[in-house]
């Protein structure tokens, strides 16, 4: 069957599966003739994908119309990649972002690496980073840590849920918290968290990219970006729009290509403006 | 990287100049190789997104529910609407606008016989969630290749202004406090008085064309399944205290010869994503396929569902099922 499709800047967008461990993970190459870099794209998990979906595809477009190769793709067990969410682990989906930076690497013609993690991908992308992975980093709204996100998007749901259920059904995020960390397993907006998740997510932490003890050379800490997006991002970030509203972030994309290009000393030209 | 794995595939549909994305969720069938011997008769099960989320639905539910059909037999397909998810294009300004009067339609219709005539089908039934599940209804009326519908948590109105300031921090008021609680409960009471003594007229909201829409597919005896999440203690089929029972007026709309089902979920969320909903949705939803559309074998084990009349088992099991509601 046909996956490819080319938009109408004339990028294509192919859709395929990567195969993993007991796996395979949804993936779109916005690839285009003559990159001049590559992005690999590392969003939020469970509930937030979908939040944030529609932004990041656009922000992907606006990327490939520019001549930067994107790769975007599903963690394991989440949205179209196959596997069963509870059974996954915050190792699995770092494994999973290490495959496809391997991958992306092994393109050709050789040209910068862009990685980009939104929310929790921000601190998968920086572990990749400090690994010696890629050519710089940006990282749109990172956590202090995996716990920190799952904590955000408890009490987010928590919250909706609220207005829903009757008085004595009603559940706080602390009393979720409570259960899960009595080693039950909770159901956050369709997705069933398992207490083995929770504990697993205080480790997962982003490396100290900026911490003064570590000699990182100037160089390197100038391909490093990090950004924590207002509301006026959203629906990157919460307060997440109502559903009816769509917005145009093309500010955003403007800005942040503008440091991509600086800091990866891209020369390219807009020709295939109008497409994102 | 491919295009396929054992049990989905990736496909585009790009007709008309517009691309749309989806996955195939392969029957049991499809892959053991028997898909040369695939008969004319088999019907699909296309599952339309429904505004933001992607077509893995909330919780990706859409993709447990596809995986399910298609292991009974069903070759079950997600796409995202032009605008959303993996599809090209952007949503119209007034999006609700839009899909309320069958904005996607149309192109759904074209999408349609494109799957039909890629895939092999003799057609789809349609599933779509909320604002899907308006997207669907509008796609039944345009499409001859619409044998069926699934419709969850469909919504027969049109939303109304924005309300002012007051009354929302009244909402969020009630929400948070006990007696709040009590006088909103109040409130509803009596909006259910004024709906019975008033039960005849249809709210001002109401989406007049979409009822319309509804009733000349319904009362021709188009089969179709309403999931809701209905409220335990909500009299009717409606969701909640006070609201307008739509639920109902639709079974009117479909007459004696309608071929309308409408089954209640207990426990779910309005997304029938959680556990007890998708399971709960999976199950009428399955029970629902097995009645009205039967599978059939076929010559090599190659299983395909056709289309017949549902007889007299199928009107035993719609009245039981508004006997149930």
């Amino acid at each position: 069957m046909e996956t490819q499709c080319s938009n109408k800047a004339g990028a294509s967008e192919l859709a395929r599966y990567f195969a993993v461990a007991g796996a395979h993970l949804y993936t779109v190459l916005h690839q285009v003739s003559h990159p001049v870099a590559r992005a690999l794209l590392i969003g939020p998990l469970a509930a937030e994908r979908h939040e944030t979906y529609h932004p990041w595809v656009r922000w992907a477009r606006y990327l490939a119309a520019r001549q930067i190769e994107v790769l975007r793709f599903d963690y394991r067990g989440m949205g179209e990649s196959t596997g069963v969410f509870e059974e996954m682990s915050f190792e699995n989906w770092s494994e999973d972002v290490q495959l496809l930076r391997d991958w992306l690497g092994r393109q050709t013609p050789r040209v910068p690496i862009l990685l980009h993690g939104l929310e929790i991908g921000g601190i998968f992308a920086a572990n990749l980073f400090d690994k010696g992975y890629g050519d710089a980093l940006l990282q749109w709204s990172p956590p202090s840590s995996a716990n920190e996100a799952l904590r955000s998007n408890l009490r987010h749901w928590a919250g909706l849920e609220q207005l829903y259920q009757s008085s004595e059904n009603r559940k706080t995020a602390s009393d979720y918290i409570r259960q899960i960390e009595q080693g039950e397993p909770i159901e956050v907006d369709g997705y069933q968290w398992s207490a083995r998740l929770w504990r697993e997510s205080f480790q997962v932490v982003p490396p100290s990219l900026s911490n003064a003890d570590v000699a990182f050379r100037d160089e390197v800490k100038r391909r490093i970006g990090a950004v924590k997006l207002n509301k006026d991002a959203s629906p990157l970030v919460r307060p997440h729009l109502r559903v009816d509203e769509v917005r145009d972030l093309t500010w955003l994309y403007a800005k942040t290509f503008n440091w991509v290009a600086e800091v990866l000393a891209l020369s390219t030209g807009e020709t295939n403006e109008g497409s994102s | 990287m491919k295009e396929a794995v054992e049990s989905r595939e990736l496909f585009v549909l790009d007709g008309l100049d517009v691309v749309v994305r989806g996955t195939y969720h392969k029957t049991p069938s499809d892959i053991s190789g028997a898909q040369s011997n695939l008969k004319a008769d088999r019907i699909g099960v296309l599952f339309v997104s429904s505004l933001f989320p992607t077509r893995a639905g909330n919780g990706d539910s859409s993709v447990y529910w596809a995986d399910s059909f298609a292991a009974k037999g069903y070759p079950s397909f997600r796409i995202d609407c032009p605008g959303f998810g993996d599809s090209d294009g952007d949503p119209p300004p007034d999006l609700f606008a839009y899909l309320n009067h069958g904005g996607h339609a149309p192109i759904l219709s074209a999408k349609i016989s494109e799957l039909i005539a890629r895939f092999q089908l003799s057609g789809v039934l349609i599933v779509g969630l909320c604002a899907g599940a308006v997207s669907a209804i509008w796609t039944a009326a345009a499409s001859a290749d619409c044998k069926g519908l699934i419709l969850m948590n469909p919504y027969f109105y049109v939303p109304q202004a924005v309300r002012p300031n007051f009354r929302e921090k009244l909402s969020a008021w009630s929400l948070q406090t006990r007696f709040g609680g009590i006088l909103s409960w109040c409130f509803a009471l009596l909006k259910e008085v004024g709906l019975f003594l008033n039960k005849k007229s249809l709210p001002r909201n109401a989406n007049h064309l979409l009822l319309r829409k509804f009733k000349e597919m319904a009362s021709a005896g188009l089969p179709t399944l309403i999931l809701n999440n209905k409220n335990r203690n909500t009299p009717g089929s409606k969701s909640k205290t006070g609201e307008f029972d739509y639920l109902a007026h639709v079974l009117k709309l479909a007459g004696r010869r309608g071929e309308v089902v409408v089954r209640s979920v207990e426990g779910a969320d309005h997304s029938l994503s959680n556990r007890v909903g998708r399971m709960g949705a999976r199950q009428h939803a399955e029970q629902w396929l097995d009645t009205f559309f039967p599978l059939t074998e076929c010559e090599d084990t190659a299983a395909s569902s056709t289309r017949r009349d549902p007889g007299e088992s199928g009107r035993a099991y719609r009245d039981q099922i508004l006997n149930c509601n």
